[in-house]
């Protein structure tokens, strides 16, 4: 009787795929986000410099995504 | 502490006779914020410059020519009395102008003889292996002369063209000359350009190639001789006078500034205004010191501070000393409002508190302790330093929480029994005890606490803190609503806030079957809801969620943390599990490297990942509930002398 093979997936192969996936896919659009934002911040410094601070909180706005991404990637493993 | 300075409106009224002593006493008392006339047709017009403004200013910029020349550098040195510098002024500065300029004109002219020589021999190094006198390339009848550069010998081909030629090759640069009857040009010409021929400039001189590069070589170490001997001489000038230039620049800045004061300042035919403000405790002192100056003859008066006054009065922190170093971040976003609450006093606590939370590690607190300190000590620069004093708060913060996580450098110090065996610490002995269990994910709070092993509790724990913060904003913001445009307002705009908040705690318990019923809770958010929208309009129900997301961005306390923990030990694991064990004296080598350069990426990491997400909560999450600022900074007409002394 030939044996079927199985393919087993080991739960915590999944697991470290998804929290990796978690990660990943937040930082890239993190950093999509941030590209457009953080140019145009500079942009707007190289003309006054008083705005770095306006600047620098609009740029890390976006990073809130990843920090999700981060905390769901915590939650799984 | 909690509000900016309580400033005045001072008005300085007095005839034009006084007016420069009156300009004089202001600059000298260095606390009168100026505010500049605009003219407005009311009949009163902008003064003109005092008449020693011409003067002063074009010794000024006579003194900032030669500074620059020169390479002065601010630095310390001890105070020069102003009479002894007034005195000397006039004839110390022609003296320097002569000495200077002699040296200037010396200077420039060696410089351009020299790059006249380099591109001479630039020009003469192709032919520097062509024993030809440069003279003999010009002035024939007959003869052509081409000169360039070839890819491989000619020599053959133009010999099935022509025998009467003269030709000289460098093989090594490819440098060609030839020498030919002029009738033969044109089928030349055709040879070489299937050699990628391309003609070289031939200098107009005399004499073989090899010595003029020597004689040029020679003039060009002679020149940079008298250049090198010229430099001691200029910077010999510059020891001598640095003092001097020092402070007369800083005299003559002093007398400009107050020689151009007048075309700020309001004034009639006979008689001029100054308008401006003082912080209120100075106003007497300002008075004082108007009247001795002008022997009573120039009248001080306080106005009264209008409505619309209060988006233009310029503002003045009023913190104590020790969190005077966290105004440099209010300033990075704005200054406060003069009727705001200065917020500079809360973030003292929450920044470092949140920095500390995030990094937790005695190492590295320890090592950006050490580098803040000695950066602070060495770099003498005034914005250096108080960012130096909020990174040393940090790390003491980070020291305190590093104890109470137990980590070093990624290490954990106490020893941890789990599930999956025994983690050992750095110091041996030290045992993990248990405190109690989290209501959360069946996890165990411990001392130290491993932040590793209780996530689910931590994630809870940081959302509440960011819960009680992002509240304390909104109380925060109640009082400034309530103070500009009180009490209804205040409780429409940023109570009905805690009210929502309220609701939803109700409703949760009554839904968890803690309190009776979820009822309650659901009214008491209805009526938070309505007030929200009287209060804040559509614009409310906008921001709703951002309650959820808000208290959530403060997980970021614990996930960056733990990513810096993973870089830490992944450091370590590389170095001591993995590099060390291959034995030998260079694995040990290797660990070592990884171990600093990792260690040391990361100490860089953890100044900007926790101190930029530190700042982002207190910028976005805190100062996003009540903060406006805008505010004008606070610019007393004067000046702070350094180098001189009256």
């Amino acid at each position: 009787m030939a044996v079927e093979a199985v393919a087993y997936m080991d739960p915590a192969g999944l697991k470290a795929i998804g929290a990796g996936l978690a990660v990943g896919l937040t930082g890239l659009a993190s950093g999509i986000a941030e590209r457009d934002i953080g140019s145009a911040a500079i942009g707007a410094m190289a003309e006054n410099e008083s705005l770095f601070g306006k600047g620098l909180i609009l740029t890390v706005i976006p990073e809130t995504i990843v920090i999700f991404g981060l905390v769901v990637a915590l939650l799984i493993s | 502490m909690l509000k900016p300075k309580p400033m005045s409106r001072a008005v300085i009224v007095g005839h034009k006779d006084i007016m420069e002593a009156t300009v004089e006493a202001i600059h000298g008392s260095n606390l009168f914020h100026l505010e500049d006339y605009n003219e407005d047709g009311s009949g009163l017009k902008l003064g003109r410059p005092f008449k020693n403004a011409g003067e002063v200013s074009k010794k000024l910029i006579q003194l900032r020519s030669i500074s620059s020349f020169l390479g002065v550098k601010k630095e310390s040195m001890p105070k020069k009395k102003e009479t002894t510098v007034i005195n000397e002024l006039d004839s110390m500065l022609d003296q320097l102008d002569i000495e200077v300029s002699t040296k200037t004109e010396k200077k420039s002219e060696l410089d351009s003889r020299l790059k006249e020589l380099e591109t001479l021999k630039k020009d003469i190094s192709p032919f520097s292996a062509i024993p030809i006198d440069m003279e003999l390339y010009h002035n024939y009848e007959s003869i052509k002369v081409f000169a360039g550069t070839v890819k491989e010998n000619i020599g053959p081909a133009i010999s099935q063209v022509t025998s009467t030629y003269e030709m000289e090759y460098d093989q090594s640069t490819g440098t060609v000359v030839l020498f030919i009857k002029k009738e033969d040009e044109a089928k030349i010409s055709e040879i070489l350009s299937n050699f990628e021929f391309r003609e070289i400039r031939i200098p107009q001189i005399s004499g073989t190639p090899s010595t003029l590069i020597a004689d040029i070589t020679r003039e060009e170490e002679g020149i940079q001789k008298q250049i090198t001997s010229l430099e001691t001489d200029i910077s010999s000038i510059k020891d001598k006078y640095s003092e001097f230039i020092l402070a007369s620049e800083e005299l003559l800045t002093i007398e400009s500034e107050k020689a151009e004061a007048p075309v700020k300042i309001a004034t009639s035919e006979h008689t001029f205004i100054i308008d401006g403000w003082i912080p209120d405790d100075q106003f007497a002192t300002l008075e004082r010191t108007i009247e001795s100056a002008t022997s009573g003859r120039a009248f001080v008066s306080k106005q009264k501070i209008t409505n619309a006054d209060t988006d233009i009065i310029p503002i003045e922190y009023d913190n104590p000393k020790i969190t005077q170093p966290f105004q440099e971040i209010m300033d990075l976003y704005a200054r406060p409002k003069y009727k705001e609450i200065d917020p500079t006093s809360l973030i003292f606590i929450s920044f470092p508190l949140f920095y500390g939370m995030i990094l937790g590690d005695i190492g590295y607190a320890l090592i950006l302790l050490a580098l803040a300190l000695g950066i602070k000590k060495m770099v003498k620069s005034d914005a250096v330093k108080p960012l130096m004093n909020v990174l040393i708060y940090c790390q003491i913060s980070t020291l305190i929480f590093g104890v109470l996580y137990g980590e070093f450098l990624g290490f954990p110090l106490a020893s941890l029994h789990t599930d999956h065996g025994i983690i050992p610490g750095l110091i041996a002995g030290f045992e993990t005890i248990t405190l109690f269990n989290s209501p959360v994910g069946g996890e165990v709070i411990t001392y130290p606490i491993h932040r590793t092993h209780i996530v689910m509790t931590m994630i809870i724990a940081t959302a509440l803190i960011g819960s009680i913060h992002v509240n304390c904003g909104y109380i925060v913001g109640f009082i400034n609503e309530r103070r500009n445009h009180g009490f209804a307002a205040a409780m429409f705009e940023k109570g009905s806030w805690l009210v929502v908040e309220l609701g939803i705690i109700l409703g949760v318990l009554g839904y968890a079957n803690i309190a009776p019923t979820e009822i309650i809770g659901i009214i008491v958010f209805l009526i938070g809801f309505v007030m929200l929208i009287k209060g804040e309009g559509a614009q409310g129900i906008v921001e709703l969620p951002s309650l959820l997301s808000n208290a959530l961005s403060y997980t970021r306390l614990i996930a960056v943390g733990l990513s810096s923990i993973y870089i830490a030990s992944t450091v370590n694991l590389i170095a001591f599990e993995m590099i060390l064990p291959q034995g030998g004296i260079v694995a040990v080598i290797g660990a070592i490297i990884v171990f600093i350069f990792g260690h040391a990426l990361n100490t860089v990491l953890s100044i900007i990942a926790p101190g930029l997400h530190a700042l982002r909560l207190q910028y976005v999450e805190f100062f996003g509930k009540f903060y406006e600022g805008g505010g004008r900074k606070y610019n007393p007409f004067g000046y702070i002398r350094k180098y001189t002394e009256e």
